[in-house]
This record gives C-alpha cells, structure tokens and sequence, in this order.
C-alpha cells in the first residue's frame, strides 16, 4: 500500500482508521475541504458537488454532522466521498473493517463504490490476509 | 548536579524554546507574504476564525469595556482633579489609555478565551491524528491550520483594541462632563489637540504583534501534543504561560522603544 502511495503521490486517496474526518468541521466542510484546497474551488461551487455526491449515497442528512455524531458507515462513507474528491483519485481503502466493525456484509462497500464509479479512477482495498473470506468471489 | 549546572541547562532550555518561536514565526510570516496560501479553504477557516474571535466575544466585550472603561475613567479624571492635573487629562487619555491600556486589556481578554481555545483545539488534532489526515490529502498544515488562525489574532486585536478606545473615550465624553463640566465639544478639542500619531502607530504596532504572538505560541505548544490524551493539558499550560510571559515582554519592549 506504501509502494502504492508513492508511487501515486497526486492520485492516492485514503480511506482509513488512521486518517480520520476533522472532527471540528462537519461532514460537508470536511469532503469539500479537498476541492476548496487543492483546485482552489469556492465554497460556493464545491458545496453543490459534495451534496450531489451524498444524495448518490442517500447521505443528505449527515452532511451537517460532525465527525462524533456518525456512526461507523456513516464515518465510512464519508471518508469515502472525501477521498473521491481528489482529481482522479485513486481510491485506497485501508482496512474497511476496522472502520466499520460489525459489517457482515462486504458488498455494502461495493454497492456505494459503484454508486459514485465516475467520481475515481480507480478502487484498491487493503485487508489482512485472514480477512479475506469477508470478500467472497472477489478476493479470487 | 550543582546549581550553576542547574541554571546552565534552564537557560540553554529558555534560549531553545526562544529561537524555536522566533523560527515557527518566520515560516508563518513568509507564508503569510505567499499568495498561494490564499486559497478557498484558507479563506474559508479565516473567516470563520474571525468570526469566532471577533463577533462572538462581542457582547461580553462590550460590557466589560463599558463597565471596566467608565470605572477606570472615572477614578482617573477623579484623581486627575483632586491632584489639580486637569490640563493634563488629555495626554493622559490618550497616552494611557489609548496607545497603552486598551491594546493589553484586549490581548488579555482575547488570550484567555480564543489563546487557550486555539491552543487546545490544535493539541486536539495533533492527539486524534487529524493533522496526519491533512498531510495525508496532501493539505499543508501551516497553510490551512496556522496561518489563518495567527492572521485572524493580529486583525482581531487591532479591531478590537480600537473598539475597546472607542467605548472609552466615549465613556470620556459623559465624566468630563460630569467632573470637569466639559462640553463634547471641548472634550475632542482636547482630544485632537493630545493625539499624537507616534503613540498611534506604536499603539497599532503592538497591536499587530501582540495578535501575532498570542496565538502563534499556542498554535506552536499545541503542536507538541503526542498521540496521548494526557498530553494536552501539559501543552496547554505550557503554551498559556508562554504567551503571557510574550505580552509582558513585548509591553517593556513597547516602552523601551517609546522611550527612545
């Protein structure tokens, strides 16, 4: 995943436990944060981009929350839509498990990625190899 | 270890926290003259950290330097007469209250509650990883976090020091009137006639510097958070206590370079 990261320094978006939301921002400052800083984007015209990419997740009701306020899909998706907002991010999904502990189910994930498909190039999960199970077909 | 040995290292200690601020202020100020700091989401953080200091502490900031500033300005036009100064009480409200008192009382009401609360809030982030989070979408800290907090302290206290002159010297109007029986006219001739633009532009000066260091040391001690709760409460006291010892440094500094 390092290898990854650097070999992608402009692309790779994270999602993971240890890089969590900013906790004094809501959900939408937090995910509009990215377009606001590194294209520059105003407030005015990165808001409606991140609403639209939470009405794609039927997430509208959190967009005012703070990051304590979310339980662990929400905080997951969020960060989700957080790292889509980088130009042609290259999404990275570090140890979805250990965001959302109790999923059963891991299409849950895949579901929403293919909600928001045109919004990254493309999705990389990292998990411990124990965990693969979890991941069905797809782990093949 | 002896006592001199004692001393030596306190000073070595002093000497390295004294360059290791004078060298975080640098980088600050050279980001502060870089156009590509200004971005959207620095904008967006300036404003709402100008917001938080400045219009929400309004209320309670106004009432302290109505009731603080007329009290002051009535014992002191009080005194000014039993002590037969009356002549003098116009270089008096300006070089005392305008260009000394009110930039301190600001500092101080903005230190205890916007310094201590900056101060934490960074030590906070730093505990919960969220300044790696930064770095991690390739966010610059200083750029995002820093700068717009250290530029909201110098706007803040210049804004509000000048307020905090402007209620006095209106609290002015009604005790010249009533100890000295002065008319308002009067009363800003004797204003205009005191007002001395050197003492202003200090004045303003100290302003901007006092805004500068209040929240740039505790900016600075909040980053020295491990990744441990505990910490932040030593980050805390430790920066307070730094940036007080900053406004009485500065203050002699101001006087040293008023008396030169």
């Amino acid at each position: 995943m390092r290898n990854f990261i650097k070999n992608h320094p402009q692309q790779a978006a994270l999602v993971s436990i240890d890089v969590p939301l900013i906790s004094n921002q809501s959900v939408l400052m937090n995910i509009a944060l990215i377009k606001q800083y590194h294209e520059n984007m105003p407030t005015a015209k990165a808001e409606p981009i991140v609403f639209s990419a939470l009405r794609r997740l039927n997430l509208e009701n959190i967009a005012f929350k703070r990051n304590p306020d979310l339980n662990d899909e929400e905080r997951f998706f969020a960060m989700l839509l957080r790292a889509v907002m980088v130009r042609d991010a290259l999404v990275i999904i570090d140890r979805p498990l250990k965001i959302v502990p109790h999923m059963k189910n891991i299409d849950y994930i895949f579901q929403a990625l293919k909600n928001i498909e045109n919004l990254y190039l493309n999705c990389h999960i990292y998990d411990y190899d124990w965990m693969r199970e979890k991941y069905g077909e797809l782990s093949r | 270890m002896s006592l001199l040995e004692n001393i030596g290292s306190a000073v070595i200690k002093l000497i390295k926290s004294f360059t290791d601020i004078i060298n975080f202020a640098w980088k600050i100020l050279i980001r502060i003259f870089n156009r590509n700091t200004y971005t959207s989401a620095m904008r967006t953080v300036l404003i709402d950290q100008i917001y938080f200091t400045s219009v929400q502490i309004l209320p309670i900031f106004l009432i302290t330097s109505i009731a603080f500033g007329s009290l002051l300005i009535g014992v002191l036009f009080l005194q000014l007469k039993q002590l037969g100064l009356t002549q003098y009480f116009g270089h008096v409200l300006m070089g005392l209250i305008v260009t000394e008192f009110s930039p301190f009382v600001t500092v101080l009401l903005i230190t205890l509650r916007s310094g201590s609360a900056i101060n934490t809030e960074i030590a906070v982030m730093k505990v919960n990883k969220e300044m790696s989070a930064l770095e991690a979408f390739r966010i610059d800290v200083i750029n995002y976090l820093m700068v717009p907090r250290v530029i909201n302290g110098v706007i803040s206290i210049v804004l509000l020091s000048t307020l905090f002159s402007v209620v006095l010297l209106g609290s002015g109007i009604l005790f010249s009137g009533l100890i000295f029986g002065m008319s308002i006219d009067a009363y800003s001739n004797v204003l205009l006639n005191s007002a001395n633009f050197s003492d202003i532009v200090i004045a303003l000066l100290k302003s901007v510097v006092f805004g500068f260091f209040i929240i740039l040391i505790p900016v600075r001690f909040g980053l020295q958070a491990s990744h441990e709760l505990t910490s932040i409460p030593i980050v805390v006291s430790r920066g307070m206590v730094n940036v007080f010892a900053a406004i009485l440094t500065i203050e002699v500094l101001s006087l040293i370079i008023k008396l030169f």
